[in-house]
């Protein structure tokens, strides 16, 4: 879409919300500022100010129509802060008009919005739809233009926006009282591949996918959920010899069992195959398809929410990747707050073992993946005043050729805040810290969040 | 006029179509736009309240919306299959503070006054992400395959 008919769509939408009954505007304004002094560079000072803002005017003329607009500016009022060197950008992350029927939790968005709907999450300027069908059935849709994210280096996604010049999506589920749902759904983004253009190119930015999901929860103490993936484009011939390339995307399943009111045992299982579950990146050298390679994973957790106000978690997780072998990341987390939640605080340590990983980086044979990672922090809301620390700490292997010869990574952050009105609150926060870049790096930043109107939720 | 006896026939098996998928639609009346009563802070746990019953429009156990790590960490299912669910507490704009497509900051930074959040990537992750991205690029790629990744080129390329 043009930057113009970008402005013309926004301006339309905006002036639609003095038609909305309930008008709710809410916004995060925050001024940053840190200096940097790294050797062979100039120093440069970074002062980025940054403004969100987002509406919600529901009530359009009937009670079932709503607007929502969220997006994002920034300015730099110094050096740009930015890899490309600009000094300024912005962003809508969504604009859509939604009508929401009282029957069937049916409902209809137009404009730019994020669908997750099984095999794609993606921000589409488009219609969606979705309602629920007599027996458990529902059915949803979408399809319009896909909204493009373009690298710094235009000339590496010179024929982009010429592949993926549609994208559409479905999904069919069907539902059971305490069994759960199965879902099917298919994604088609772009409809002209890399193989099939007049000069074919290389790099195919489309891709075809279908998906089966699934939700198992009888009863309220067992729980499974997961989906399978797999990539049905049609792909050049590979050449004679070659190995022979899975289909299958993805397999994620978690299955959760709750023994008592206190404890919960998670188990998880993933399994991605990089040739078909990197289908369609715009950034193919880092997520590279070229190469075969998988990775596996499995894992478990167990929480227990104890009587007095800690919440206990012990996890563990064992990875396996076939180019680089295998590593374990064990550790635990407390959680505490009080009933009112006015005082909150965590620990949390996890540490990862690298021994039977191979060998990582030709260039630096003894670079090893093991490191270990701590937390810590609270936070306290006393009257109209706010605080909170945090620290992380990660500890890395001496031999680590990117560390500069730093073993321990840090940074502490502390914040204040104070709540001026019920509308709206200002804070400001500290933070020091050490890094292979700046071994002291102290950052300051300002924030003003405010929300004004009749908005009945927002998750916070 | 056997273009015109075509029209008539599209029309006619359009129509029968739309009469058929009406028919198909739920009588059900949908599920509340907005939780009834206001939540506390932190993570809810459903079923304090809704001991045994099945969400409507969902038809789940009021259990399975218990925000616990394991829900958090997997969230995404519930998005996929109860977004309706999801939007009686939540609104669009907590989805995206981490998953807005392009972001001007990690959310660890914009939340930094918020350490009971989940954000991703605290501390000096550009250090940290040289082993995670060896050891699990899947897990990058939810977010950085295919946006919010002009960053990652600078190196990447």
């Amino acid at each position: 879409m043009k930057p113009r008919t970008q402005v013309v769509l926004l301006a339309t939408l905006m002036s639609a919300t003095a038609w909305g009954q309930e008008v709710s505007l809410y916004g995060t304004t925050m001024a940053q500022m840190w200096k940097q002094e790294t050797p062979g560079f100039d120093k440069s000072t970074f002062t980025p100010a940054t403004q969100y803002l987002g509406i919600d005017a529901t009530k359009l003329g009937t009670d079932n129509l709503s607007l929502h607009l969220f997006g994002w500016g920034r300015t730099d009022l110094s050096d740009p802060s930015t890899f490309d060197g600009s000094k300024s950008g912005g962003y809508l992350n969504y604009g859509y008009l939604r009508y929401r029927f009282d029957q069937a939790n049916a409902e209809i968005k137009a404009g730019r919005f994020t669908i997750n709907q099984g095999a794609g999450m993606e921000q589409v300027d488009g219609v969606s739809a979705r309602t629920d069908l007599r027996g458990g059935f529902a059915v949803s849709a979408f399809g319009g233009k896909p909204v493009y994210f373009k690298t710094v280096d235009p000339r590496a996604q010179a024929d982009y926006e010429f592949q993926r010049d549609f994208i559409f999506g479905t999904r069919l589920s069907w539902r059971m009282p305490k069994i759960g749902e199965f879902g099917l759904s298919y994604l088609q983004d772009g409809t002209k591949a890399a193989k099939d253009l007049d000069i074919p190119s290389p790099v195919d930015y489309t891709r075809k996918q279908l998906g089966a999901d699934i939700r198992i929860a009888p009863t309220t103490i067992f729980d499974l959920r997961g989906r399978t993936l797999f990539d049905v484009a049609s792909h050049p011939d590979t050449a004679p010899g070659s190995p022979e390339r899975s289909r299958i995307a993805e397999h994620d399943y978690t299955a959760t069992v709750k023994i008592g009111s206190q404890v919960a045992v998670s188990a998880n299982f993933a399994e991605r195959n990089f040739f078909a579950f990197f289908a369609g990146t715009n950034l193919p050298s880092l997520f590279r398809q070229d190469e075969k390679d998988m990775f596996r994973g499995y894992g478990s957790s167990i929480t227990w929410n104890t009587p007095w106000n800690v919440q206990v978690v012990a996890d563990f997780r064992h990875m396996h990747r076939e180019t680089y072998g295998d590593v374990t990341r064990v550790g635990g987390e407390l959680r505490w707050a009080n009933s009112e939640k006015t005082y909150q605080a965590g620990a949390a340590g996890h540490y990862v073992n690298a021994a039977n990983a191979l060998l990582v980086d030709a260039t630096a044979p003894y670079r090893s993946l093991k490191h270990g990672e701590a937390r810590l922090w609270g936070m306290a809301t006393k009257g109209k005043f706010t605080a909170s620390l945090d620290g992380i700490l990660q500890r890395y292997s001496e031999a680590n050729p990117y560390l500069n010869g730093l073993k321990n990574v840090y940074e502490v952050v502390g914040s204040l805040g104070f709540q001026a009105t019920s509308n709206v609150k200002v804070s400001g926060d500290v933070s020091y810290g050490s890094t292979p870049v700046a071994k002291n790096e102290t950052r300051g930043l300002l924030r003003a969040e405010y929300r004004f109107g009749f908005a009945k939720k927002g998750g916070r | 006029m056997a273009r015109k006896n075509v029209l008539q026939l599209f029309a006619i098996a359009l129509g029968l179509g739309i009469l058929t998928a009406c028919s198909l639609i739920s009588p059900e009346t949908s599920f509340a736009a907005t939780h009834p009563q206001e939540l506390g802070a932190g993570r809810p746990v459903c079923s304090e309240c809704h001991s045994n019953d099945v969400a409507k429009g969902a038809l789940k156990p009021y259990a399975s919306f218990d925000h616990t790590p394991t829900f958090v960490k997997d969230h995404r299912f519930q998005a996929n299959q109860d977004s309706n669910t999801c939007a009686s507490c939540h609104a669009q704009s907590f989805c995206a503070d981490c998953h807005g497509g392009k972001v001007p900051m990690k959310p660890a930074t914009r939340f930094s006054n918020r350490p009971d959040r989940e954000t991703p990537h605290r501390g000096d992750y550009m250090t940290l992400h040289r082993m995670e991205g060896k050891m699990d690029p899947s897990s990058c790629y939810a977010c950085h395959g295919r946006a919010n990744n002009d960053k990652c080129t600078a190196c990447h390329r």
